[in-house]
């Protein structure tokens, strides 16, 4: 096992990650440059297989005003999705931009699904007020990636750099200067140099072992900005969706509920007239998937696999065309994954985690403090989503502040002729920090710490919260940071080491718990989907703020920023 | 325990010039799939095994590999699939070998950069009005999660190597050229420049597709009906050397 630094690329503009974020920005910085600017945009895995490819439902947007949809709605639904965490001057931008970008993909050639008469269809969706996810069958987030891709293939000065495992930013006095990669085929180190950086690695789910989540995502973005020493807001907030598919927690989309499907316990009733008379089905993930954990708890679920115990969703008002027509993959996985086809029994479901509200702090431009250097997407957070995202609002999210973090870096580097230039120290730290991992330090097996993560997580910080159990977790967790640098790497070869990945991967997610659980832990009240069983209400005089965790000296060190409330004051939050 | 003899093939090209077959045994679970067990593998016995995956869920296109020397997906292959319990997993053959079953499939990025991108026609009416029937015959194509199984499979690529850019290609420009509002016709290119006509229409890249696409039946035929028609259709031949007249 030799190590070396083999290559130093040079970019005005390097994008870690290639999911819809990251796609957006590659288009937009290519736009708005203008041939001028050399742009590299780098993933963990083959460019082209995102986790975003996994997002169903659709894409929220308002597209028909002359039908009774307007941005004011589209705002408040999502600002009352959000517990009123949202910041809501942010949060009208959004919804202006959503129906801009929405069609802007059409114009791209998505297959976006349509009305009779020709025009773009939108289905229902949790917590929306009017039916205004755009969708592609059941695989939006799929086609749209595709339909990122081709699009960015139009621009010849965009590089693209597949399975390269980013493990550090370089930053000097607050400057951003490149990213550090292994490049996983041959397991030698690259430095991207670049002026300027976005981030774009998606969110933390694989934090949890019960979860919609690819592999893919250990939230290594996150990771790296904590150890830099940048702040993450709103971390403790996490969306669990309510139909993962038991055992495997693949996830059944929300358009099942949307199109009017049912979820129902053990006693075949439809609990959800009970918590939300008036939404019903449809209500917000966060109070869906409440419900349905206190209808198990109560005991009426059925008995699952490892713990695993689960509701019904039904799909049988939805009727066997529009099965087929709209929800024609969920069928497929209902039949291949669980042997059960939705058209004659209902799929066995459970909440199960989906989605990282909070994320790297950002300006409503993507900007994150550091000269040089926005976040967009899932890794920022930008705070659209507040305490609860409303189901369609992500996408949204990656394609229009994707767009922004694209064209804000774009024009700056216009603007900003200043060379950078790397030191040997930081060139030689490259080498050190893989040649390190190689070292052997101990007899830790990471797979097991991974293992004992998940299992820690699932229990202690899942849909209900208290103190006994986040104290619990994070003190687990703690052991498994001191455990998880006792580790030896068994494979030592360089090409294609799986080992070393899915080690450095595990550092970077039992960092992450630690500030996930210990935000948990403080915030000691009910909002959205962080929910204390020991604090069930909201408190606004106390908590209306967001959350921002550092860490300082290698603890982690929170303080409270005040949310940007416009137009709509904090209610109750009836559905 | 119930337990399950899988043969994998294992070779690292910098050290090994012949590859070899190892046997490994995992426990049998209710439902699992190759996948699993190769994970398993990694994971308990030998971490030295290389292999790409994902999704596990059969979006992403990641695991692409021979299971008894058919192209398949190790995320969709159940265990309890396969004749006799006989279980061989080998890398797909028709890309150079990273390691063991890890392969470079990184050919394909160039050859899609070269067919001509989604071109809509100029001065349509906003909003765009297009008919679900059209949506859905697009879409067949854009279903496409470029595993290359249909590539690994296809006898002209595995065999002769013969500048023919192969199925996953096909599906690519028909997924433009079915799009109702596209102002370009891309089965000229598609045969003269993308080799299609190697093609003999064996129909084994439909066979392999995890998405069942009908690639052959409405992909290949089609693209390659459009290129004859236009080559001997009078009419076309007649326009053609008019839009050569005029750029003179």
């Amino acid at each position: 096992m030799e190590i070396y630094l083999v290559e130093i690329f040079d970019y005005d503009l390097v994008i870690v990650g290639s999911g819809l974020a990251g796609l957006r920005a590659a288009i937009e910085a290519a736009r708005t440059g203008n041939g001028k600017l050399r742009i590299a945009i780098i993933a963990k895995n083959q460019l082209m297989r995102p986790h975003s490819i996994s997002a169903e439902g659709g894409s929220a947007a308002v597209l028909y005003t002359e039908e009774g949809d307007s941005f004011d709605l589209h705002a408040y639904d999502t600002i009352k999705g959000s517990d009123y965490l949202g910041d809501q001057d942010v949060v009208e931008f959004f919804v202006r931009q959503c129906p801009v970008d929405v069609l802007e993909l059409e114009h791209w050639g998505i297959p976006w699904a349509r009305r009779e008469d020709g025009r773009i269809a939108q289905r229902p969706f949790g917590g929306h007020s009017y039916p205004r996810a755009t969708f592609a069958s059941d695989r939006t987030g799929f086609y749209e990636v595709h339909t990122l891709y081709d699009t960015l293939l139009k621009y010849g000065n965009v590089d693209k750099y597949h399975e390269q495992f980013v493990y550090d930013f370089i930053i000097e006095n607050n400057r951003f200067k490149g990213v550090m990669a292994l490049d996983i085929p041959t397991g030698q180190i690259r430095i991207f140099k670049a002026r300027a950086g976005i981030i774009a690695t998606g969110g933390l789910g694989r934090l949890y072992g019960y979860t919609t989540y690819s592999h893919l995502v250990t939230g290594d973005g996150l990771a790296i900005a904590l150890r830099r020493g940048m702040r993450l807001k709103d971390i403790e907030f996490i969306q669990f969706h309510p139909t993962g598919l038991v055992p495997s927690g693949i996830l059944i989309t929300e358009g099942v509920r949307g199109d009017g499907g049912i979820l129902r316990n053990a006693k075949g009733e439809r609990f959800m007239e009970k918590y939300a008379p008036t939404k019903k089905d449809l209500a917000p993930r966060d109070i869906v998937s409440r419900s349905m954990m206190t209808e198990i708890l109560e005991g009426r679920g059925f008995k699952g696999p490892n713990g695993l115990d689960y509701l019904l969703l039904d799909f049988s008002p939805i009727g066997a065309e529009k099965i087929k027509e709209k929800l024609s993959q969920v069928r497929e996985i209902g039949m291949h994954y669980v042997g059960i086809d939705p058209l004659e029994s209902p799929l066995p479901v459970r909440p199960a985690a989906h989605y990282t509200m909070g994320g790297i702090d950002v300006t409503r431009t993507g900007f994150t403090g550091i000269t040089g250097l926005w976040a967009a997407g899932e890794a920022a957070c930008y705070s659209v989503h507040g305490a609860n995202r409303l189901g369609a609002n992500s996408t949204s999210e990656c394609i229009v502040f994707g767009k922004i973090a694209g064209g804000e870096s774009a024009k700056w580097l216009l603007k900003d002729n200043g060379m950078i230039t790397l030191s040997e120290g930081e060139m030689s730290s490259a080498e050190d920090f893989i040649s390190d991992a190689y070292k052997d330090k101990g007899d830790n097996d990471p797979y097991e710490i991974k293992r004992e993560l998940w299992s820690t997580m699932d229990k202690y910080a899942y849909v209900f919260r208290n103190e006994k159990d986040l104290t619990e977790g994070l003190k687990v967790i703690r052991g498994l940071i001191e455990r998880s640098g006792k580790i030896s790497i068994s494979e030592k070869g360089n090409v294609y080491n799986q080992n070393l990945i899915s080690t450095l991967e595990m550092k970077n997610l039992v960092e992450l718990a630690e500030v996930v659980v210990f935000s948990a832990l403080q915030r000691k009240e009910s909002r959205g989907s962080h929910f204390r069983t020991d604090y069930p209400k909201r408190d606004d005089e106390n908590f209306l703020k967001h959350t921002i965790i550092q860490r300082v000296d290698g603890a982690p060190q929170i303080t409270y920023r005040p949310v940007t409330l416009t137009k709509w004051k904090p209610e109750p939050r009836v559905y | 325990m119930d337990s399950v003899t899988v043969s994998v093939y294992r070779r690292d090209p910098a050290t090994e010039k012949e590859g070899r077959y190892v046997d490994y045994v995992v426990p049998r679970e209710e439902g699992m799939v190759v996948l699993d067990a190769m994970k398993y593998i990694e994971r308990h016995i030998d971490p030295t095994l290389s292999l790409r995956w994902n999704c596990m869920a059969g979006k992403c296109g990641s695991c692409s590999a021979e299971i008894n020397n058919k192209p398949s997906l190790m995320c969709k292959t159940r265990i309890d699939s396969l004749k006799d319990g006989k279980i061989k997993v080998s890398p797909i053959a028709a890309y150079p070998l990273i390691k063991d079953l890890a392969t470079d499939v990184s050919q394909n990025w160039d050859l899609l950069k070269r067919i001509p991108p989604f071109t809509p026609r100029e001065g349509l009416e906003r909003p765009w009005r297009i008919s679900q029937v059209d949506i859905e015959r697009s879409k067949e194509f854009k279903k496409c999660i470029e595993c290359f199984l249909c590539q690994d499979v296809c006898h002209v690529i595995r065999e002769h190597k013969a500048g023919y850019f192969g199925p996953r290609h096909v599906v690519k420009a028909a997924s433009l050229d079915m799009h109702p509002l596209d102002s370009l016709d891309r089965s000229e290119f598609m045969n003269k420049d993308a080799g299609l006509g190697y093609c003999n229409i064996t129909k084994c890249c439909t066979e392999v597709c995890p998405e069942e696409i009908h690639i052959t039946d409405n992909a290949i035929i089609p693209e390659k009906e459009r290129a004859v028609n236009a080559q001997y259709d009078p009419i076309a031949i007649f326009l053609r050397s008019r839009r050569k007249g005029g750029k003179r």
